[in-house]
């Protein structure tokens, strides 16, 4: 198992790892779509252009399919950041992983490295510095914090009455049955995401260990892996959009 | 695997700021671009049906225009024709107009000469006879009244049998 390089910094716990790939792939987010609108063009876009707006359509077909498009269109920015964010986060760890063996009391910025402390000389900790983001549960547990927030302050906002009443559905004792239903709504989305892209990062791991037997299987695992990413930053978005409108729409027809 | 707090919260504060960033300079202009090129392409598609109407309402009214053309040349062939037939009798009517009349002058005319031819006959063959008569009888008979008033008499008996 490899450690994170947790450093202290002024009573909080600092994971440089996460901060950069974080960074990273929000940079590369915004390069891409800054790329994109550069030479914007109506009658003759630029091959990136016509990509961004395929996804464009790609995500508002997504919300279109969870709420009427009308009310969903103030969503198709949070749904475009989604989607392209866990997409790029998700394909950051599969190309490769820069792991460092550190010795004992290493420092970073004048900070000593948590898992480097108490080590014997000799000793070395691996420490992960380039993954996934979303290998990391800490990171995809934000996601699903935000999306747990949104969808209950929308629901509060514009649907008050019927999202409050809905936790009393369809008896007042299914009450603490609710709350858990809705607690469990992030919990599921962060976990889902978490573990895929972790496994995957696993399985290549375990492949490379196999040297040069494994490079088919490694070339099949990557591609899938890649399929994979796609795929949960499509589940990702989409089940934000179906929980957002969930709460924030009150279908007459269903009561 | 533990999960840090810190990292959520980084994690929370980087997609946020990531969405504004997103939302600020990228997506804006590619809403609008698009919002554009919808409008572009409506706008164009209208104009296309716009076109189409019109273009099926002039052929419409080039198709009346053909027709009426081809009505009225019907027409102006058919008075021409029939302007030319009475022209044509007009023609043939005042041609035989003059032909009689010119030929009842010319019967007037014969007429009259051959009056004047006989009338100048008259006189002469009256002096003549007179003058063969009186050769005839010159000594005995006197030229008096009587004997030319016979002769007139039967002169106009010559006149009167033809």
């Amino acid at each position: 198992m490899h450690d994170s390089p947790i450093i202290k910094f002024g009573g909080f716990d600092l994971d440089l790892s996460a901060l950069i790939m974080l960074l990273v792939s929000g940079a590369i987010v915004f390069i891409l779509a800054r790329l994109s609108v550069r030479n914007l063009s109506v009658e003759n876009p630029s091959k990136l252009q016509n990509f961004m707006e395929w996804v464009v359509e790609f995500v508002q077909n997504l919300i279109s399919s969870t709420m009427d498009l009308k009310k969903g269109k103030a969503y198709i920015s949070l749904g475009l950041t989604l989607i392209l964010f866990i997409f790029v986060s998700n394909i950051l760890g599969l190309p490769f992983a820069i792991i460092t063996d550190l010795p004992a009391n290493f420092e970073v910025f004048g900070k000593t490295i948590e898992a480097t402390i108490g080590l014997d000389p000799g000793q070395y900790a691996h420490v992960l510095w380039w993954k996934s983001p979303t290998a990391d549960i800490s990171v995809t547990a934000g996601l699903a914090a935000i999306v747990f927030i949104l969808m209950n302050y929308l629901g509060l906002k514009k649907n008050r009455k019927h999202y409050l009443k809905h936790y009393l559905e369809p008896f007042p004792i299914f009450l603490p049955l609710n709350i858990i239903e809705n607690l469990a709504k992030p919990v599921a989305l962060a976990i889902r995401l978490f573990a895929n892209i972790f496994a995957g990062e696993v399985l290549i791991s375990v492949i490379l260990k196999m040297k040069f037997f494994g490079i088919p299987f490694l070339a099949a695992w990557q591609g899938f892996s890649i399929f994979i990413g796609g795929l949960q930053a499509f589940i990702f978005t989409i089940l934000t959009m179906v929980y957002i409108a969930q709460t924030t729409i009150h279908e007459e027809e269903a009561h | 695997m533990v999960i840090l707090w810190e990292n959520i919260v980084i994690a929370m504060l980087a997609f946020a700021l990531l969405y504004f960033l997103l939302d600020r300079y990228a997506f804006n202009k590619l809403y609008a671009v698009m919002e554009k090129r919808r409008e572009l392409v409506k706008s164009q598609m209208d104009e296309a049906a716009q076109t189409r109407e019109q273009a099926i309402t002039y052929v419409e009214q080039q198709k009346q225009a053909l027709e009426q053309a081809r009505q009225d040349a019907h027409e102006i062939i058919e008075r021409s024709k029939q302007t030319g037939a009475k022209q044509a009798e007009q023609i043939i009517e005042l041609a035989s107009e003059e032909a009689s009349r010119i030929k009842t002058e010319a019967v007037r005319d014969i007429e009259n000469e051959k009056n004047k031819a006989v009338s100048a006959l008259r006189e002469e063959l009256g002096s003549v006879s007179v003058k063969i008569a009186s050769k005839l009888i010159e000594r005995e008979v006197q030229n008096d009244n009587v004997q030319e008033e016979l002769v007139d008499q039967y002169l106009k008996e010559v006149g009167g049998r033809q």
